[in-house]
């Protein structure tokens, strides 16, 4: 099938760029980093103009739909609290303090821009460091146990009237953005890993500002919205069955962004207990607990998908860990290796990976854990992988230059001679039956 | 909830985390090369001719400027390696790429119904 255009003069070269470049004719590549050809011009990939506003609002589209992430719970009680206080003010003045409270946030947040500019890619392995993780799901489950009603979560009633007393007005209400927008950044931060290395590489302060600033201002709008109408809110009925269930639900989902985190620091086996015992939990306090009747049938029906939905996914998490097979055998890399590969004609696998790169972890698990394609790099390839989680190793920054390595994860293939077969490089996460497929192409390459 | 209802949701939910393993360990066969007369098969029904490398090669040396080369692939093999000249378009396989691609590939070949395009 093709595209019906009534074109009369289309052709098709099924052989395409290999057979073109076999055959020595003229080709052309476009290197990573470099966005344009022009000779002479520094290389930039930046866009201008309208791109650039295209390019911002599509950052201020993400920063909104961050906040489908648990990120911003925390921040919602926070919110309705400190603005319930400014009830008695009018519209006007609501949406004055609302906006300087979103631009604090977005500032604070800001800092991680600023930050991932100037440090590089060390950002990504600090958000690694264990102590950092540990501490971040701890935050994680004390807001959960808010939302259960184990505590209230009340602002330190000295912080409040600090910021009231000392910076009357709207610049309390900045203030107070400055200090909570400290709850959402190490959050958010797995989450704009891509943004955060696009920064890194770009190397300059004032774009990580301005890219994360308005990324927070997408990430705010909800909660600018909340503060104006806080106010009025307190006028709704406060609990019922049906609020206290969503509170439950929150409660858990952080719960599960907490041991999202704590993944890095716990064995396997560990983490499988916790994930299937937690989806267990969440179950049975969602769909279980508390007798009262449904008061509407689609909440009955609610409750039912719920502990449908955490039953499967216990089920799930047990069973892939039970029938997981071993995976891939990787070698650390040496030249040696590399030179018996090629004297012994065969093709090498290298995977260039770092601890938290989610498509890595992808491949590693499910990739890489495929029996077949455990089967056939045993059988036919020398399989190496090289860490980058952390920066600064002599070796790998060679092999980095050497292969061209613009970030991770990147899994290069050698031939049987050690030349690269660059158009079967992946940058990406790529499912077992197509990665089989490279591999078939590898070794049918001469 | 009733306690039947949560022991048939049970149920359920074992039958399905079953099903999903089973699909994922399913045994896969790796995808299967294109052979010379499915690509002819196929440039019949889709209504466009197919060329070789070396008239291609031909083609192009003689008038690079008259004939417009449309890479199809993905933008990083198009970044990795490309025929000079040639813009890329990456297209999408299945009917919905295809429906997508529809008004800016138009666009892109121009309103002169007789120019001579090659795809790759």
């Amino acid at each position: 099938m093709a595209v019906q255009l009534g074109y009369t003069k289309i052709y098709r070269d099924p052989l395409g760029y290999p057979a073109w470049e076999q055959a020595g004719l003229p080709g052309a590549r476009t290197p990573y980093g470099l966005c344009n050809d022009t000779p002479g011009g520094p290389p930039s990939c930046l866009p201008s103009g309208w791109a650039l506003l295209g390019t911002f609002l599509g950052i201020f589209a993400g920063g909104l739909a961050l906040n489908l992430t648990p990120c911003v719970y925390p921040l919602i009680p926070i919110t309705v609290s400190y603005f319930g206080g400014h009830s008695g003010e009018s519209r006007g003045r609501l949406a004055g303090h609302g906006l300087c409270y979103l631009t604090g946030l977005a500032v604070t947040n800001s800092a991680l821009g600023v930050a991932a500019a100037l440090t590089g890619g060390l950002l990504g392995g600090l958000l690694q460091n264990p102590w950092v993780l540990l501490a971040v799901a701890l935050v994680l489950v004390l807001f959960a146990a808010s939302l259960w009603g184990m505590w209230e979560l009340r602002l330190p009633g000295g912080l409040t009237r600090m910021a009231v007393k000392s910076y009357a007005g709207y610049f309390g209400s900045l203030f107070m953005g400055l200090t909570l927008g400290v709850v959402a950044a190490p959050c958010i931060g797995p989450f704009i890993l891509g943004l955060l290395t696009w920064v890194a590489s770009q190397g300059s302060a004032w774009l990580g500002f301005f890219t994360f600033f308005t990324l927070s201002l997408g990430l705010g709008l909800p909660l600018f919205v909340l503060a104006i109408f806080s106010g009025s809110l307190d006028k709704l009925p406060r609990s019922g069955e049906w609020l206290l269930w969503v509170r439950k639900l929150m409660g858990w989902v952080l719960m599960g962004m907490a041991a999202y985190f704590l993944r890095p620091l716990l064995p396997e086996a560990g983490w499988v207990a916790l994930m299937a015992g937690g989806a267990l939990a969440a179950g049975i306090h969602l769909a279980l607990w508390g007798r009262t009747p449904a008061t509407f049938r689609p909440f009955g029906w609610l409750k039912g998908f719920t502990w449908l939905g955490a039953l499967t996914a216990a089920f799930l998490v047990v069973g892939f860990f039970a029938l997981r097979g071993p995976g891939v055998a990787w070698q650390p890399y040496s030249e040696a290796l590399v030179a018996q590969a090629r004297e012994s004609r065969k093709p090498v696998i290298i995977d260039f990976y770092a601890t938290w790169c989610t498509p890595c972890r992808e491949l590693e698990d499910i990739t890489f854990h495929h029996p077949q394609v455990v089967k056939q790099a045993a059988q036919d390839f020398i399989t190496i992988k090289i860490d980058l989680t952390r920066k600064g190793d002599a070796q790998a920054e060679a092999l980095l230059q050497k292969y061209q390595v613009k970030g991770v994860p990147t899994i290069v293939f050698l031939d049987r001679e050690g030349k690269e077969l660059k158009d079967l490089r992946l940058v990406d996460y790529l499912p077992p039956d197509q990665f089989l497929g490279r591999l078939a192409a590898v070794t049918k390459s001469p | 909830m009733g306690i039947k209802k949560a022991i048939l949701l049970s149920l359920v939910s074992v039958v399905l985390a079953g099903g999903m393993l089973w699909y994922h360990h399913r045994p896969l066969a790796p995808p299967a090369q294109a052979t010379w007369e499915d690509v002819t098969g196929e440039a019949q029904r889709g209504g466009y001719r197919l060329i070789t490398t070396e008239e291609l090669g031909r083609l192009y040396q003689k008038d690079p400027q008259g004939l417009l080369l449309v890479d199809t692939r993905q933008e990083w093999e198009y970044r990795s390696g490309h025929i000079k000249d040639a813009v890329n378009f990456p297209l999408e396989p299945g009917w919905w790429g295809r429906r997508r691609a529809k008004s800016p590939l138009a666009k892109l070949l121009g309103p002169d119904k007789d120019r001579l395009a090659v795809f790759y």
